[in-house]
């Protein structure tokens, strides 16, 4: 190719990139929001990755009510449409999802994501195209103040915190606890709201061990802990580290009481760890009893009884923001509006009361474990 | 002193885990000059493999593994005739051998994602867990044993084909020089892509072993290429039992450099023992390679 071809090709490209994403993010500010067709709700959830049997968990449920809403014929005759995007329990992740539902997508609202990590990231975005984001799982106490279109249908970890804290002093009567966590935003938030409350309880943290997400190896950080000889190890963790951490506590001889958090409610870990797992307990939001029809619909959705703490919430998302629209209408702004105006919710999980700043002040917990490789309820 | 015996036995079964992978690395760097980023992607391949032969297709576990190690193998042989000899021929820098291994690691690692999705498995049954043995007031579980034992095997194997066997010096002669190598009457091609399936079974047997010990998922070739550079570079790069040595004191630095702070510093202490070696000693413990 001669240069003048290549400046002429080279010119060319330019102009199609520039107008390329021209017309592909001219949207940002406010979402060109179409008054029929259908009404499209974004969803945001780790569908791969470590923590994908939750997400894809909270995504069926999502699709239950999403179907309930349109054979009920719609919103306002209108179709919800849901589009989900992958999130990976990964901030950068995040961040692409929902750069694609708020740009391309357009969508009026976003629920999700799961991970702490994931909603933080995701929250700026959302915010600058005025766009609400409700999650169904992310706890950390950060997402407190970290925005005005942003709401949760789950308790802050500042309250799970002080219940773990609680329990672990008063009822399981510690008076040495060691801290094991991923480092995370959820993990490290868990962290330093236990860590915080065992102080003001007068019960000593004898050892706090951290460790990358995604850790293969904790070997060390068991070996120091046991060292240490506490009477009882927090463990906030995710999926996989924590079946990791589990089996390498038995093999290095930790006998201790184990007590984990929200992350815990997965199957995966108690059907992997088999019975390393065995013992350990988790802190978890309680729901109610759920309908059965329900438990059913996700029973043949997911292709089994898995049914994980936070999906039922998703589901009250959706519901909840298909009766604003019934009044509303599919606008975005008078969405944040209503969600801002002192609301409640009676879903199927929880009764939800949003305060000021988004979150969900309602916080009930239970203790629920593992034994023979299935999670068991232990009451409160 | 219980933490501190703990500590080095802890040491030694990550030593023994990074040695082996070592090993395959210098192999295969020593004959190739180049940093192959699709390495650890290889040993995930053998760990994967058991998990398809064993655990999905229920075969025995004295078929399956050999069946992985020679599949990671075969993986890592292909990798050399449909990538690496092509841009051997138009004598491509090191720098493009890089950048195409690290395409070759994202779909490896993308391929296995996609065909046993990305969330963590479990090798070993978790009915039958290893048993674990106490060791002078430590505790150690019987893949962890058989990990120790095969490092030493393997670096005894492997010396013992590189000194004695008419291939080992046809290695070490490619090694050297290749261009006169070749005029020697050395099939180069051949011999590097046999180097390239004896690295990658290497890999993929301490895949399918640290598989066993905690579990296997896609991403895990990152920290398995990331060890095996590291201790192959303080080792002194090409050179196998450098490779080894590195590999011990790279995990005696890591958990003891952690022992009276936070256990958050572990990774930082690896590469800083890189940073230091490379500061200071580049060349490494034992004298490695270099590239003509």
């Amino acid at each position: 190719m001669s240069t003048k071809n290549k400046w002429v090709a080279g010119i060319i490209i330019v102009a199609i990139v520039i107008w390329a994403g021209y017309s592909l993010f001219s949207g940002t500010g406010s979402p060109s929001q179409t008054s029929s067709g259908p009404i499209r709700i974004g969803f945001m959830g780790p569908l791969t990755g470590d923590e994908a049997s939750v997400g894809e968990n909270g995504l069926a449920a999502v699709q239950i009510a999403r179907d309930e809403i349109n054979s009920a014929g719609g919103v306002n005759g209108r179709q919800v449409e849901v589009i989900a995007e992958d999130s990976k329990c990964d901030p950068t992740a995040a961040a692409d999802a929902a750069n694609k539902l708020v740009n391309v997508d357009k969508v009026t609202a976003i629920i999700g994501g799961l991970c702490s990590s994931e909603t933080l990231a995701a929250i700026p975005i959302a915010q600058a195209a005025h766009i609400p984001i409700i999650s169904y799982g992310s706890t950390n106490p950060k997402i407190t103040t970290a925005g005005d279109y942003k709401y949760r249908f789950v308790p802050s970890d500042n309250l799970q915190g002080k219940f773990a804290a609680e329990y672990i002093a008063n009822t399981l009567k510690a008076k040495r606890v060691a801290i094991l966590y991923c480092l995370s935003d959820w993990c490290v938030g868990l962290h330093d709201v236990v860590k915080q409350r065992l102080g003001e309880l007068g019960v000593s943290v004898v050892d706090e061990e951290g460790f990358q997400q995604g850790a293969q190896d904790l070997r060390t950080q068991v070996t120091k802990i046991k060292a240490a000889n506490p009477d009882v190890v927090y463990f906030p963790a995710y999926t996989g580290e924590t079946i990791i951490g589990l089996k390498q506590i038995k093999q290095l001889g930790l006998k201790v009481k184990l007590i984990g958090a929200d992350g815990w409610d997965d199957p995966k870990i108690p059907a992997e760890a088999g019975s390393a797992a065995d013992g350990a307990m988790y802190v978890i939001p309680a729901n109610e009893q759920l309908p059965q029809s329900f438990i059913d619909k996700m029973a043949k959705l997911v292709g089994g009884p898995q049914l994980i703490a936070y999906s039922p919430r998703a589901y009250d998302i959706l519901k909840a923001l298909a009766g604003i629209m019934q009044s509303v209408g599919a606008n975005s702004e008078k969405i944040n509006a209503a969600l801002k105006n002192n609301f409640t919710y009676k879903g199927i999980a929880d009764t939800y009361t949003i305060d000021q700043n988004g979150d969900d002040v309602t916080a009930k917990y239970i203790i629920k474990g593992y034994e023979g490789g299935k999670i068991v309820e232990l009451g409160q | 002193m219980g933490i501190l015996n703990q500590l080095v036995m802890n040491a030694i079964i990550a030593g023994a885990a990074y040695a082996i992978l070592a090993l395959g690395f210098n192999v295969i760097f020593g004959i190739t000059k180049f940093l192959n980023m699709a390495y650890g992607a290889v040993a995930v391949v053998g760990a994967y493999g058991v998990f398809l032969f064993c655990r999905l297709n229920s075969l025995p576990l004295w078929l399956g593994i050999p069946l992985a190690i020679i599949a990671a193998g075969i993986v890592s042989y292909l990798s050399d005739v449909l990538v690496f000899r092509k841009l051997r021929r138009r004598k491509a820098t090191s720098l493009v051998h890089v950048v195409a291994s690290l395409g070759l690691m994202f779909l490896l690692q993308a391929a296995i994602a996609i065909f046993f999705t990305s969330q963590y498995q479990s090798l070993a049954d978790q009915n039958s867990p290893a048993s674990v043995y106490a060791v002078a007031g430590t505790f150690i579980t019987s893949v962890q044993i058989i990990t120790v034992i095969t490092a030493l095997a393997v670096l005894f194997g492997l010396t013992l084909v590189l000194k004695k066997s008419a291939f080992g010096r046809a290695i070490r002669a490619i090694s050297d020089d290749e261009e006169v190598s070749k005029i020697i009457g050395i099939n180069t091609d051949r011999i590097i892509s046999i180097t390239f399936f004896l690295g990658g079974a290497i890999a993929g047997l301490a895949g399918i072993l640290v598989g066993f010990d905690i579990g296997i998922f896609p991403t895990m070739g990152l920290i398995f290429l990331l060890e095996a550079a590291i201790a192959s570079i303080i080792g002194g790069i090409g050179n196998v039992y450098g490779g080894v040595l590195g590999a011990f004191l790279l995990a005696f630095a890591e958990n003891f450099g952690v022992w009276k702070i936070n256990t958050v510093w572990k990774p930082s202490v690896g590469i800083g023992l890189l940073v230091l070696f490379l500061i200071f000693r580049p060349q490494g413990i034992l004298r490695g390679v270099s590239k003509k």
